[in-house]
């Protein structure tokens, strides 16, 4: 399999305190096409941080940072929101589900964000082919008040899934529900590596973790790799 | 241009989403931008109908705009002449001669000596004047009667295409028929009223003419004269009343020469009365929209000034309920940016809620004052003539649409910049 994020040295670093302070200490880091990776990590190891720095929400302070071969470390914001509609889909520990749209409309949310556009019935097809991915299609007209935990996450991954996404980033998908229904999300997570997404799964949760193809240990901003097995 | 349509669609479909989902908020917006909206359309309006009230009022007296009036034209018989035949029978140029007459009881003494508007009294009649030159009353020591004074204007063709007289009952002159021996006579309204108001015998009396004239009185309009006026057909007229005896000096002949803009009559007449010695005269075109123009303006600028602090106002509502919506949607902007919207798509979300309020509320203003205006000539109308007939200018509905989005923009403004400046990580951190 190609490489399709390789990370080098990244490092990050919060400044406007007292002190600054390193949260990615030289970062190093490669997936490939259909490859799912749990990041773990104590609390304020810089998980999240890692996390946005991969979807672009942030830029690292140094290091490089390629994807698909193509060095995106300095892409300007507006190229940054271009690759993360085209190559990313994110899962959040809140859903962030709008609660005056239906799932559908939620899912469709993803299509409609100004990079180009989709005819509504391509739309609606495509909202229905991601929300049977996760297996509620028949939830496509509920509105997320009328739902459970685990439906709600699994709307919010098919709307990361809907663009059909290289690489998919969770940041805790599974924190805010039950072992059995967490188990579930992280089904429809993997079955998404299937098709060729990359996974990379920040958790807390050892369990899920161990269903990942690699673990990666983040302690003090220093990435480190374990057995899969943990 | 597929990616700003794109865009544009994303905007609109989110931004329409945006307003069904807050529609309380969209209520209060439109409330606080409803009356800034209204009071710019309430002004434009006004200032419209009242432009076109007072353009149309003085079209009757002065001219349709673009009209060339011909000043200077000599009272003389022969000049009359080569007036009454370079214009006679063209559309492009009308002669009116203007004469007194009196109509009614003879021997008697005008119920409005001079002509005067019947419910005025000018204090005089007429006065005759003999070849040495003294003046004399000839109406004095006459007892008052059944008759009144009105000014007469003789008309070579019909004025209306320059002086659009309003019908308000009967007919107007019919240039295409035979003339009569009995004239045919169109009063103005101040001329009915004296018609009305009086039992007046159909006889009339024009200094110079070659018996007393039994006229027929055929319709009423109004030409924007205070005072009583009729009109008459030239040639029906000059049966009783030669151009030679219009000369006359006791006449009181003022003649006056209407026409088109580009017409080459008024280069042949103005050559034509030269030529009999007439001196000093010119063609002055009428722009009485000019002329009227600045003070339209300057009372506009005022009223406009206000209605824009009230549009002011509104749109600060606006800016406020937008700010607290753009508070309570960080992490749904955070969460768009997440997928892939770009800042400048997210400002249009927000711009286009505000500019659709907007266009909203200016609908609503806009429909408010057309149903005002249909009430206040129906219920007032019948007491307010100048109420008859008035339309909603078009030009007040667009002021309305332009007010409201620019009302949306400032309003939105402020919001639409914050919402693009959300940063992503507030979704990672929630």
């Amino acid at each position: 399999m190609t490489e399709l994020i390789a990370m080098s040295g990244i490092t990050k670093v919060l400044k406007g305190q007292k002190e600054p302070r390193t949260i990615l200490d030289g970062v190093d880091l490669t997936v490939r096409a259909g490859e799912s990776v749990a990041i773990v990590g104590r609390s304020g190891s810089g998980k999240s941080t890692l996390l946005s720095v991969l979807g672009l929400f942030d830029r690292a302070d140094s290091g490089t940072y390629a994807l698909d071969g193509r060095d995106i470390s300095r892409l300007p914001e507006r190229h940054a929101a271009k690759l993360r509609s085209s190559h990313f889909g994110f899962v959040f520990q809140r859903f962030f589900l709008l609660k005056h749209l239906t799932a559908a409309q939620n899912v469709a949310m993803a299509l409609i964000n100004g990079q180009g556009w989709l005819p509504r019935r391509d739309r609606r097809a495509r909202v229905m082919t991601a929300l049977e991915q996760v297996g509620i299609a028949h939830l496509a007209k509920n509105r997320p008040t009328r739902m459970s935990g685990g439906e709600q996450q699994r709307v919010a991954i098919a709307r990361a899934l809907v663009r059909e996404p290289r690489i998919l980033l969770a940041d805790e998908p599974t924190g805010a529900l039950d072992t059995e229904t967490g188990a579930l999300v992280i089904d429809a997570l993997l079955e998404a590596t299937t098709r060729g997404c990359a996974l990379i799964l920040v958790t807390h949760d050892r369990d899920h973790a161990a269903r990942m193809g690699r673990i990666l240990d983040l302690n003090t901003g220093v990435l480190t790799e374990r057995m899969a097995t943990v | 241009m597929k990616r700003l349509s794109g865009r544009l669609r994303s905007a609109s479909i989110i931004g329409l989403q945006g307003i069904r989902a807050r529609k309380l908020r969209t209520f209060l917006s439109m409330v606080s931008l409803f009356l800034g909206v209204l009071a710019v359309v309430v002004v434009q309006a006004g200032a419209g109908i009242a432009e076109r009230l007072q353009l149309s009022d003085l079209e009757l007296s002065s001219g349709i705009d673009g009209t060339k009036v011909l000043y200077g034209v000599p009272s003389g018989a022969a000049a009359g002449q080569a007036v009454v035949d370079t214009v006679k029978g063209r559309t492009d140029a009308v002669a009116m001669f203007g004469f007194s007459a009196i109509i009614g009881e003879p021997g008697v003494r005008p119920i409005n000596e001079g002509g005067s508007p019947f419910d005025q009294d000018w204090g005089g009649g007429m006065q005759v004047c003999d070849n040495s030159g003294n003046c004399y009353d000839p109406n004095a020591g006459a007892p008052e009667g059944q008759a009144i004074e009105l000014r007469v204007s003789a008309l070579t063709g019909d004025v209306r295409e320059f002086r659009p007289y309003r019908p308000k009952s009967g007919t107007w002159l019919d240039f295409g028929s035979q003339p009569m021996m009995a004239p045919r006579l169109v009063l103005n309204e101040e001329a009915a009223k004296g018609f009305e108001r009086y039992q007046v015998p159909a006889e009339m009396r024009i200094a110079g003419a070659t018996a007393n004239l039994t006229p027929q009185i055929v319709g009423v309009v109004k030409d924007g004269d205070q005072s009583p006026h009729a009109y008459v057909r030239l040639d029906e007229l000059s049966t009783w009343l030669p151009m030679a005896r219009m000369s006359d000096p006791n006449s009181a002949v003022d003649t006056q020469v209407l026409l088109a803009g580009s017409t080459p009559v008024e280069q042949v007449l103005i050559t034509k009365l030269k030529a009999l010695g007439a001196e000093g005269i010119a063609a002055e075109t009428i722009n009485s929209r000019k002329d009227m123009k600045d003070e339209l303006n300057l009372l506009r600028l005022i009223f406009l000034a206000m209605a824009s602090l009230v549009l002011i106002i509104g749109a600060a509502g606006v800016l406020n309920v937008g700010l607290a919506t753009v508070g309570e949607r960080v992490e749904e902007f955070a969460l768009r940016r997440a997928v892939g919207t770009p800042r400048a798509v997210l400002a249009g979300i927000v711009l286009a809620e505000t500019l659709l309020t907007g266009l909203l509320t200016a609908g609503l203003a806009i429909g408010l004052s057309v149903a005002g205006l249909k009430v206040l000539t129906v219920v007032v109308g019948p007491s307010q003539p100048f109420l008859q007939g008035v339309e909603f200018p078009w030009s007040a509905g667009v002021s309305g649409i332009v007010a409201g989005l620019v009302a949306g923009v400032l309003g939105g403004f402020i919001p639409a910049i914050r919402a693009a400046g959300i940063p992503i990580a507030t979704v990672m951190r929630a």
